[in-house]
Formats: structure tokens, sequence, C-alpha cells
């Protein structure tokens, strides 16, 4: 029997989909990576049908690619070989649990940021989780396994910190569990003391099984929150005082963008330059607390770093909440509640690309310099986007890139992001959500032994090399 | 046809052209924003990516770039869409305006590059034949002297086919409401206004109709053309004046002039204290195409009955699943929606779905089946509960 036959046996016929249509609209996303067209889509809407759909595949050996959103921003959707079948993942869309007491939240992965903070805030309004910078319906479970950032990354890391545990199908589909939630039902508290094996699946593309529910940590929503904003001049001083700011550690979030992004957060039509005399960086910086005092203790910590840079260059403001609605507008007020409209300031074009990246803090600004230079020889708005990472022991480094989708812009802004790619990694910094073309990069610069050991676990959890093959450019059989 | 009358008909792939680059498929469009209530009756019914608005935008860039050829496998998703326009309304991006362009625009491709689908064709050959989509013997002048109606008169009552062939209470309480508030209106030989061909890419024959339409209300001596159903208000007033027509009238919806008869008085509710407890359903054609929202909330306000709102109101109401040629062609995806409409309704308590528009009317009445909720619409309810001027005792 064909696969698209075992498929529709599965989940039925009217959520097996090969037209025209569908192979052309799943066969890219909105990044410059080239398109491949799939085989067909298919819609599990349980575990059963997954771990069917897995079966079936292992018996014709079709490459299987989950997708929630397709908005990785990394071509991580994209079949990188002939004849996948999309795993679309989008009905897969309840919120199980939530643990008050451990303070957790078990999701499956069709579950989007926006869904998830609607039921917090209606549910359980003393609990929170962290929201990207993305538009509201993209998949948390998806965000926690390719280690992105969201807005508590500056106090507890990338988001696959926040994974508790999970459960999983495996490319050969058995069901497995792993973090605490292995021992019980309503048991999700942590992922340790056990062997650590959330990293058989976090930061693996979708390499080594299909995720169907998750375990994510949930914070005390604070009673007192504030934001500041801090324009600065200079990428050296920008930098220190990211720095030093957060390793104080009372930042909640760190966001530090060209002026640019400010701009066009503020209304700027595009294109959107930097003059002369602007501040080259904005930062908004979040703070949180029991009391008012604690935040404004908290706030004061800030001032007194920004006082001491302000000795050597006045020009650095620091900005009060207020002030900075009155400069920016009013609508930076809702917009800083993430999941928010921000997000739109990206949605210019039909194409939005960045190569991001960890990084050490001692290469940060010397990246940040060059990676400037670089954008500013392409001609390309100048949005570079940084967050000290859990407390300032590394830093996010990236520039992003909404343009539109036509060849020649599509040529230049590769040629662009593989010259700041290779910058990047001439610093030790490691991507993150890489395109394959990327990934490749990558290899050439990690120890062999680390790829060999890739190769070897997931080989050895996928002996028929079904699942997302080609990621990671881990295609090579030899 | 008037000399003034200039015939446009933009060139098909015109406002592809114009957002060929826009959209990230960001899935905004897919939710009520932040408030995580689906929004797209297409994406709900179907899942794919492909039913969502942004599908559909990256199918009309993937066709106007040649990245993909035209495929009969294409037609489904560039037409299972109901044009509700919830899309528009949640899209942040610059083209957010422009999607129900876009999307009409591809099926006009689509027709001509592959051809209608055989239930539109369908009722274009019995608009072309009987000037209705519904193959009923056309009558419009009839109406004249049943009702005795005169030859010209300040306004027409455009009654729009649904009223008119199927769903003729709606038709029969609009002309009751204007006699008895005394209205000087007239019914003119009225064609289908376009409205089913425009949404199903068949924009050939429309100018004819836009023509013998104009030509109509012009000998009436009309100041005024009113309309008890959205989809023939957003035709003559929107598509006909984006088609070139110029034509010296005020076109406005029934609910509008109900709203104006009362406050002048020339309607009288009915005074007695009512039970009924109603929830209001926005017409898509009528709200989220026209912006009119509250015009019907108005007259409502003005009648013995208590409104609640339902969940999705307003520029988020869940559209009643017949619209954009889904009723002909997709009727199973029309009628799950529909039902979620009816579900919303009846969560409120209310015991009657009010709507102003002869084909949500219809559609929710076919989705709710035997459900304990009556679907009716404006006209109907203000007939019921209104007399004319004379005090109650002389009325007729
Ligand atoms: C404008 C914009 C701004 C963004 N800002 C941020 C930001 O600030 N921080 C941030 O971290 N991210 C950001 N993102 C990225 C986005 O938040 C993440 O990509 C998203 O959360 C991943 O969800 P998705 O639905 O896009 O996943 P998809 O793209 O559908 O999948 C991503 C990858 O995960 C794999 N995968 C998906 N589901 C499973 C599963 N169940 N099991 C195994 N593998 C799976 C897929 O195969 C693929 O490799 C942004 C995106 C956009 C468009
Ligand atoms: S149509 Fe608008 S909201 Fe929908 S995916 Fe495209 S840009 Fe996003
Ligand atoms: S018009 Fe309505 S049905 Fe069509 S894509 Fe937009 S929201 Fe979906």
């Amino acid at each position: 029997m064909e696969i698209k036959q075992r498929l529709m046996k599965i989940v039925g016929p009217e959520r097996v989909a090969d037209g025209a249509a569908e192979k052309h609209v799943y066969s890219y996303d909105m990044t410059e990576n080239p398109s491949l067209p799939p085989s067909l889509v298919v819609m599990p809407q349980t575990l059963e049908e997954v771990q069917q759909i897995v079966q079936a595949a292992n018996t014709t050996k079709t490459p299987l690619i989950p997708f929630v959103t397709g908005q990785s921003v990394g071509g991580l959707t994209i079949p990188a070989v002939e004849g996948a079948v999309i795993v679309d993942l989008k009905r897969m869309n309840r919120i199980i649990e939530v643990d008050e007491e451990a303070m957790y939240v078990l999701v499956e992965p069709g579950v989007t940021f926006g869904h998830l903070k609607k039921y917090l805030d209606d549910h359980h309004p003393t609990l929170r989780y962290t929201y990207p910078l993305a538009p509201p319906y993209t998949s948390v479970l998806a965000n926690a396994l390719l280690e992105g950032l969201c807005d508590l990354s500056t106090r507890h890391g990338a988001m696959a910190d926040f994974i508790n545990g999970l459960e999983a199908v495996l490319p050969t589909g058995e069901v497995v569990r792993v973090g605490t939630g292995a021992s019980g039902e309503g048991n999700w508290f942590s992922r340790y003391p056990l062997p650590d094996l959330v990293g058989l699946f976090a930061g693996w593309q979708g390499m080594t099984g299909i995720v169907t529910k998750m375990a994510l940590q949930l914070w005390p929503k604070m009673p007192f929150n504030r934001h500041v904003g801090l324009l600065c001049f200079g990428e050296e001083p920008t930098i220190r005082m990211l720095t030093r700011i957060a390793r104080t550690q009372v930042l909640d979030d760190s966001v530090c963008v060209s002026t640019p992004l400010v701009k066009m957060v503020s209304g700027v039509a595009a294109p959107v330059e930097l003059y002369d005399g602007e501040p080259d960086y904005g930062m908004l910086l979040t703070v949180s607390g029991n009391t008012e005092t604690e935040v404004s203790e908290k706030i004061n910590v800030i001032r007194r770093i920004v006082n001491e840079e302000r000795e050597t260059d006045s020009r650095h403001v620091l900005i009060s909440w207020e002030g900075l609605m009155k400069l920016m507008g009013d609508q930076w007020g809702p917009f800083v509640d993430l999941p928010s409209e921000m997000y739109k300031v990206l949605a210019e074009h039909d194409g939005l690309t960045w190569v991001g990246t960890y990084i050490h803090p001692k290469y940060w600004k010397t990246v940040l310099e060059e990676g400037r230079a670089i954008v500013e020889k392409y001609g390309f708005e100048l949005i570079a986007n940084l967050k000290a990472m859990k407390g300032m022991h590394f830093g996010e480094f990236k520039f992003i890139f909404r343009f539109p989708k036509d060849d020649d812009t599509v040529k230049r802004v590769r040629e662009c992001n593989a010259e700041l790619l290779d910058l990047a990694l001439s610093y030790g910094a490691i991507p993150y959500k890489t395109p394959v073309w990327a990934a490749k990069k990558l290899q050439e610069r990690l120890d062999p032994n680390f790829v060999m050991l890739m190769r070897r676990v997931q080989r050895a959890l996928d002996p028929n090399g079904i699942m997302n093959p080609g990621r990671w450019g881990l295609d090579e059989r030899d | 046809m008037k000399e003034t009358d200039s015939m446009v008909n933009s060139e098909p792939g015109a406002h592809i052209e114009e957002w060929l680059h826009s959209c990230i498929r960001c899935g905004t469009c897919k939710y009520q924003f932040l408030e995580y209530e689906a929004s797209c009756p297409s994406g709900e019914h179907f899942g794919f990516e492909t039913y969502f608005a942004s599908g559909r935008i990256w199918l009309a860039r993937g066709l106007q770039t040649n990245q993909i050829q035209w495929d009969d496998s294409l037609l489904q998703s560039i037409f299972a869409c109901t044009t509700c326009g919830a899309c528009e309304v949640q899209c942040h991006a610059p083209h957010r305006g422009h999607i129900i362009d876009i999307i009409e625009d591809l099926r006009r491709i689509a027709v001509e590059n592959v051809g209608a689908l055989e239930a539109h064709e369908k009722f274009r050959n019995y608009v072309e034949e009987y000037h209705n989509p519904y193959k009923a013997e056309h009558h419009s002048r009839e109406l004249v002297q049943e009702h005795n109606l005169p030859e010209t008169a300040e306004n027409v009552l455009f009654v729009g086919c649904t009223s008119n062939y199927r769903e003729t209470q709606i038709r029969d309480a609009t002309i009751s409401v204007l006699k008895k508030a005394g209205v000087d209106f007239t019914i003119v030989d009225e064609f289908c206004c376009g409205s089913p061909l425009l949404r199903t890419g068949q924009n050939k024959s429309v100018n004819e109709l836009m023509q013998h339409n104009a030509d109509a209300i012009r000998s009436s001596g009309a100041k005024q053309v009113i309309t008890s159903c959205a989809g023939c208000f957003r035709t003559l007033s929107k598509d006909y004046s984006e088609l070139g027509l110029k034509l010296d009238v005020e076109f406005i919806h029934s609910s509008e002039m109900f709203r104006d008869l009362i406050r002048a008085g020339n309607l009288r509710v009915i005074s007695s204290a009512s039970d009924l407890n109603i929830t209001y359903h926005d017409p898509c054609h009528l709200g989220r195409h026209m912006g009119v929202y509250e015009i019907p909330r108005e007259v409502l306000s003005q009648l013995p009955v208590s409104v609640i709102e339902m969940k999705k109101n307003r520029d988020n109401a869940w559209c009643c699943g017949a619209g954009g040629g889904a009723k002909s062609a997709y009727e199973e995806m029309a009628i799950s929606t529909g039902k979620a409409r009816v579900q919303q309704a009846m969560e409120t308590g209310a015991q009657k779905i009010v709507s102003a528009c002869p084909f949500c009317t219809r559609n929710l009445r076919d989705a709710a089946g035997s459900d304990e909720i009556d679907v009716i619409d404006l006209a109907e309810l203000v007939d019921e509960l209104t007399v004319g001027r004379k005090p109650l005792s002389q009325s007729p």
C-alpha cells in the first residue's frame, strides 16, 4: 500500500492533502532558504494517530517533517529531501494540565503563545509563561524544542531550559516520556535528577521523534513590573552597559536593538534609516518585584550604572516608562505586553530572516561592530537584536532582515547572511534554528567527534532515517 | 447605457501584483487577535495552511510568478472561502485591507485558466437566463402591481434575489414596514446585482447586470435605493462604484431606513413589554465589508426586546458560512460554519437569532435544523413589533 493510502486509513481522507496547493504552500517559508515541495501533508489529532503515522512511514521509509506553524525563521519545515510527508500538528492543541503548586503546564504541539497566555490569564492569573517577539500564534512546544529566547530569557536562559519533561513518539514508533513525568501522570515537576534525556529532543529540529506533549515551567506573575528605556551611543558602551546591568541580576528581560527598529515600532515607514546624531541602540529593560520598593530599587541599580557611564558620554540616556511613552507613542504600552502586535514591524514584506546566534560575552561587542559594517555594506536596514541571556552567562546576537522576496533581494540576503554567519562562527558563536546551509558551515568548525556523536545518536534513534532527514546537515551516510 | 458610465473592470491580477511581496504567513489571521478564538471559517473547517488567508495569498504569488502551474487541485483552496473578511480584521501587515481583493483576483484568474466551479457556473447560467441565481421565474415588476406601487418614487426597494425567490418573508416584511411607515417607494425591474458572480471570479457578465439595474433605478427617478440584502448592499454601493458606475443615488441598507423611520415617528414601536431575548448576527457583507455594525443594533435597541451579544460580535463576528459561493459549492463547510454560529447564539440563551441579510438567515436556519432557536431577519422583527404613524386603534 502506498503511504497516502496508509495515512488516509489512519486519520481519514479529509486530513490528508496532496494537491498542488498544499505542495506549494508547505514547500517554503518566509526565509530565503530554497523551497522543496513535500509529497503530501497529514494532520493527526491524537498520540495514537502520530504513532501509527510514524510506524507507517517506517514501513515505506518515508521522510516525516513535524510542522506546527512553520515560523522558525530558519527554513526548518522546508523539506530537505524529496518525497517528504509534512506532519501538521496544529490540531493537537490541548493545554492538558496546569499544576499550580509545581508551577508547570503540560501542552500539546499545537498550543500557541496566544492560546497559552489567554488560558493562563483566564484560569491561572497568578502564573505566567514567557513570550517571544514572534506573532502570537506560533508553537510554544516547538519554540522550546528550538532553544529560542523569550521575555524571561535574560533571567532564565534559552527556552529549552524551561522544559521539565516531554512525551515523544520515537522514529521507530515507541512512545516515551522523559523527565519526572516518566514516573506517572501529574508529576512533571522536573527533568532532574534523572539522566537528562530532554537533550535527545531539544535542539534536534524534529530529527529524533515527534514530541506530543511537553511540560514547561511557569513562573509567579510578579505584582509589580516596570520597563525602562536606555538610548545609547556606540557598540562598546552599549555592550558594556548591557553586560554590567545584566550581571547585577535585577533584570527579567533585556532587548537591545538598533535604533531603526525602535523607529519602526514607533511607526516610521520603511525603509528606516539611522541618521547622524541619533543614538545607535535602544534598550528595553524589564524588572519586576513583590513590592514597588523592590522594583524601584532595581531601577536604581540600573540608573547607577548608566550614571557612571554618562560620566564618559553624557548622551546615553535612561528613560522612564512614562517618558518612553511620550517619546515613542502610546502604542508602546500594549506592545511590550507580549505576545503583542510588536512583531508586525517584521511583517512588512513576505521575506523575513536572520542568523540567530548565542555568543560568549567577550566577543559580543566585536561581532556587533563588524556585523554592522557587513549589513551597511549590503545596504539593508540596520536591525541588530541582542539579549543578555541567563544572567549574562552568554549573549544573543543577530541581524534581522525584512525583505521582499524578489530574486535580486533574495540573492543579496543570502550573501549577507552567509557573511554574517562566517563572522559569528569566527568568534565562536553558535547559531540556533540553523538552516541546512548554516548547519553545514557550523559543522566545519565543530569538533568532528561532536558531529560523530550527533550522527550516532540520530542513527540509534532513527535507523531508517525517516525523521526530518537532512536537517543539521547530517544527511551524508558514511 | 449612459455615456457617463465608464465600465472599468480592473485587470485580473492587479491586486495580486500590488501585494505580491506581502504576507510572511505569520498566522495572525487564523485567530481573533489575542483571544485565541478561531476566526477563519475555511481554515477552521479544513485545517491545512492552504485554507487560511495566507495559503491563498501564497498561492496567488506562486501562480503570478509562475512558480506553480494551474491545476484543478488548486481550485478547492481558492474557492472554499466565504470571503467573510475576518482575516482582514486580524492581519497586521500592510496588505490587511486587501486580502479579499487578492482572493477575488485569484478567483478571476482561476476562472480564466481552469474555469469556474460547476456549482458556480450553474448559477451564472441561471443569472444570465433568468436574471437570478435560483432559476426562478423573473417577476420583480409583478410586485409593483401586487402592492400597488408607483412607477416613479423617491426610493427604490432593491429586493435582491434571495429575498425575492427564497426568503420571501423578508421581502414581504420589508415592503410591509415601508408601506406602513408611508415611505414613497417602488420596486424596479431588478436583475441579480451580480454579487454571486463577483464573489466567485465570474466577473464577465456583471457589467451588463449593473447597467440594467442602473437604467432601471434611473428611470424610477429615485434618490435613494434601499435593500435588505447585505450582499446586494455591498455590491450596489461598493462594487458598482469600483466598476466605474456613476449613479446619482444613495444606497442604504434597510436597517438604516428602519432606524430613521422609528426615530422620526413614522414607525411606532408596539409598547407592550416583551420578554423576548434575541441575539444579533453581524452579516459579513454588512459588517466587515461595509462597516455597518451599530445601525442594526440601534434599531434593536428601539424595539421591546433584550439583546444579548454573542461573544464574537461586530468585526470579530463568526461568519454564517454561506458567502463567497460556499453555500453552493461547499455545503458541508457552510453548514458546519453555520452550526458553530448557532451554537454561539445558543450560549447566550437567546430565543432568536436576528440577522440583517437573507443569505445569512437562510444558512443559519439550515444549520440550526431542529435546534431550539429561531432565525429571523431584522425586517421581520421590525414588522412584527411596529405599527404605522396612526394610533394603534386606527391602524389597518
Ligand atoms: C516575526 C517573528 C519573530 C520571532 N521572534 C522570536 C523570538 O523572539 N524568540 C524565539 O525564540 N523565536 C522567535 N520566532 C520564532 C518562533 O517563535 C518559533 O519558531 C516558533 O515558536 C516555533 O514554532 P513554529 O510553530 O514556528 O514551529 P515550526 O516552524 O512548525 O517547527 C519548527 C521546528 O521544530 C520541529 N518541530 C515542530 N514541532 C515538533 C514536534 N512536535 N516534535 C518534534 N519536532 C517538532 C519542526 O520539524 C521544525 O524543525 C519568531 C518568529 C517570527 C516569525
Ligand atoms: S494574511 Fe496577514 S495575518 Fe495572515 S499570515 Fe499573512 S501577514 Fe499574517
Ligand atoms: S475571507 Fe474568511 S474564510 Fe476566507 S480566508 Fe479570510 S477569514 Fe478565511
